[in-house]
């Protein structure tokens, strides 16, 4: 037995450390956070160029060919350090689906240029109508010649207004199961029709409405077989569910014990109060079962092994443990938890207020809690489907 | 990383496993509920050197880590066996550490359920706190023969089962619990005085602990299982009941949270040898989250059984107490919070912020 990550990943992670010292600012920091798209070109330009868009792909379409433990020591780094990296991200999942799934028009034509950090891609999977049901998506691509014609609307597409490309989930059949008329598209942000609104969120992170609008599509942009889109978006959200926010639960648990640990106005640390050490202690448990649960999801997948429901697992449970304690150190800190960085007075740099205000969203996207526990129930205890 | 078991480790579980199958079913658990100890079990512990597999070799040990006595320990909880291993196990390490030559040591090995300890400060609360000096709720204390104790900094046997013990007491878990007399001007054996005495002693808790917390980890898993195929069986409304989210979704939040037990327990015992900055405060983390769990995981599945739950009949019951009450013995999880606070926060009491969550990550 063997809980460490390994020497590859202690190596990734002086690389990241010293790559963001160099490269991410403190006023960077702020100015992500102020922006909230997830994303920033410069920034992601930077990471590309030191090979960290296409380091989990083999060496084959250009890659790094970066372990499991790698990649999530990379991820761990930047998004403790408030990094933009859901563009990253989302680049990551679309390259491996690309590779797994696409055809060598886009092996050769867009792997290439994500890997260099000359295109983005943004996720769109959920509708208006459609949320946690994704195979009830409603937007229709219609066949015309060699092209295809969308129409409908798109919701919650995260850096969709920074991304060339969205990875686009829609319906090309109506004649049979939902799960079995869905077909994905590669589906240009500047293409005539397309429409990208943006929605603010409470945590500060900024996503997009899409409106399409008969948005001419050619069929070399189509991943997968027609109507066979279910297979592609299972692959791409199995990558997405092994995650969970331990990084930031762990962020958020060292700013609580350092401000805990500071002598107020009276003279009296936070600490020395039982309520406060109680819930340091409950947050810090949270915060360690969560990123074993994510080491495990790593090291299945870094085996070949069979993930079952662990990444549905990692995921729940991170975002429900997290969001828990962020409310409840609210409930304890009183005023003065209310104010964000920057304020005057604001406790442990704005994080219980930013904690609160982000924390609601991770039992949310990527799979609800909900859908994921229905998973657990039925592939770890063998119960019933459950709607 | 390798989260895996090796394959003596896997045969270790194996042998504990079917051993408990044949001879430890819960009929044989419901026989033994008013002493909670089976003389006829032990004996079947120490035909497989339990009672000796975490002694040195040069006591006559399989000098085996604390991942394999907590494997062994899970094993016990899943079958809820009311042996003495945790208490054997902790206090025949602490004897070995600071007295090699211990009598009692011979006693153990004999197989004899021969030493019991007082966990300092098991609980905070005035009026139900034990510390060492005066009566003391000693778990197995109504079989052995002596129980080792710290006061301040004096670490000692109390020994004369016929004198210190006052009491023996059922309890919600058959714990089987005694009051002794743990005073220690009445004759007691002084093992050691001083730093070393208080290590040694702060090391047996945090063993008991951790081996406490793989024991409840095994409970909470066969409470999930029972939970989990009764709603497989049981029909209402003229589907099974583990087709209702309500039932569905606690009992999977359950199996999440017991997977975690899991793997913070392993952690534990892995960073004994290879990561020993962080044993103590990971053991204490295993611990209050695995009684946390196993509380919850066996309520969980009590309540899935609606009312039958709740009668003597069906075994959750079993566990439900026995989650509680082995918790409870450590001292609780609440009050455990306390301990994990210290260690991951301030282990030194010098507000080094460095020092957080057992150094620099």
């Amino acid at each position: 037995m063997d809980f460490r990550l390994g020497a590859k990943a202690e190596e990734v992670k002086r690389e990241i450390r010293a790559f963001l010292a160099e490269n991410f600012s403190e006023a960077d920091r702020k100015a992500a956070a102020e922006d909230g798209g997830g994303h920033d070109w410069a920034l992601y330009r930077k990471l590309a160029a030191n090979g960290w868009v296409s380091a989990g792909w083999p060496k084959e379409y250009g890659g790094g060919d970066r372990d499991p433990y790698e990649i999530l020591t990379l991820y761990w780094e930047l998004c403790k350090a408030g990094f933009p990296w859901i563009g990253l991200l989302n680049n990551g999942f679309i390259g491996h689906t690309l590779m797994a799934m696409g055809t060598d028009f886009h092996r050769e034509e867009f792997v290439p240029k994500i890997a260099s950090g000359e295109i983005a891609f943004a996720l769109g999977y959920s509708e208006p109508g459609s949320g946690s049901d994704v195979a009830g998506a409603r937007t229709m691509a219609t066949r015309d010649g060699d092209d295809w014609i969308i129409d409908g609307q798109k919701m919650w597409t995260t850096t969709a207004h920074t991304a060339q490309y969205i990875f686009m989930l829609t319906r090309t059949s109506t004649q049979d199961r939902p799960h079995r008329g869905l077909t994905l598209f590669l589906v240009p942000t500047d293409a005539e029709g397309v429409d990208v609104q943006a929605i603010h969120t409470m945590g500060g992170e900024r996503s997009n409405g899409v409106y399409l609008t008969q948005v001419r599509i050619p069929d070399s942009h189509r991943v997968g077989e027609v109507d066979k889109g279910w297979s592609v978006v299972r692959f791409a959200l199995g990558l997405e569910q092994a995650m969970g926010y331990s990084d930031i639960h762990e962020r958020f648990i060292e700013n609580a014990g350092r401000w805990s640990l500071q002598s107020g106005a009276d003279g009296q640390r936070p600490f020395d109060d039982g309520r406060v050490r109680e819930q340091l202690a409950q947050t810090a448990i949270h915060a360690e079962v969560s990123r074993l649960l994510r080491h495990r999801s790593t090291w299945l997948a870094a085996e070949g092994m069979e993930l079952g429901a662990k990444g549905a697992m990692t995921k729940s449970f991170s975002g429900t443990a997290y969001l828990e304690d962020a409310q409840r150190w609210m409930d304890l800190v009183g005023p003065a938890g209310l104010m964000k960085e920057g304020e005057d007075g604001a406790l442990a740099e704005g994080n219980f207020d930013e904690a609160f205000r982000q924390t609601p969203v991770n039992t949310i996207y990527g799979g609800t809690v909900e859908i994921l526990r229905s998973l657990v129930a039925e592939v770890e205890l063998g119960l019933p489907k459950s709607r | 990383m390798d989260l895996s078991l090796d394959e003596s480790q896997q045969i270790l579980v194996d042998t504990f496993s079917e051993m408990l199958e044949k001879e430890c079913p819960t009929t044989h658990v419901r026989e033994h509920e008013e002493v909670g100890f089976s003389p006829t079990l032990w004996s079947q512990y120490c035909e497989l050197g339990a009672q000796v597999m975490g002694l040195p070799e040069s006591v006559e040990g399989l000098d085996m880590s604390l991942l394999e006595l907590g494997l062994v320990a899970t094993q016990s909880g899943l079958a809820l066996a009311p042996v003495p291993f945790l208490e054997v196990a902790t206090a025949g390490r602490l004897l070995a550490a600071v007295n090699p030559e211990d009598p009692l040591l011979g006693a153990i090995v004999a197989g004899q359920p021969a030493v019991s300890l007082a966990l300092p400060r098991p609980h905070a609360i005035s009026g139900t706190a034990s510390a060492a000096g005066g009566r003391v709720l000693v778990p197995f204390g109504t079989v052995a023969d002596a129980v080792i104790a710290l006061d301040g900094d004096t670490l000692y046997v109390a020994e004369g089962a016929d004198k210190r013990r006052t009491a023996r007491v059922q309890d919600l878990g058959s714990s089987a619990l005694a009051h002794w007399d743990l005073d220690l001007s009445d004759g007691a054996r002084v093992l050691a005085t001083g730093p070393e005495a208080q290590r040694a002693m702060t090391r047996a808790t945090a063993e008991w602990k951790l081996l406490a917390g793989f024991w409840l980890t095994g409970i909470a898993r066969r409470a999930l299982t029972i939970g989990a195929d009764y709603a497989k069986e049981r029909v209402q409304f003229g589907v099974p009941i583990g087709g209702f989210q309500a039932i569905a979704h606690p009992l999977a939040e359950c199996s999440i949270r017991t997977d975690g037990a899991e793997l913070l327990c392993h952690e534990a015992a892995w960073a004994d040898e290879a990561d020993p900055a962080r044993f103590e405060m990971l053991a204490s983390m295993a611990f209050t989250w695995a009684s946390q769990t196993a509380i919850r995981t066996a309520d969980t599945s009590l309540h899935t059984h609606g009312g039958y739950g709740f009668s003597t009949e069906y075994d959750i019951q079993l566990f439900y107490r026995r989650a509680r009450a082995l918790s409870s013995v450590g001292g609780g999880a609440q009050e455990e919070l306390q301990t994990v606070a210290q260690l991951c926060f301030d282990p030194d009491g010098s507000c080094e912020a460095d020092s957080l969550l057992g150094g620099p990550r």
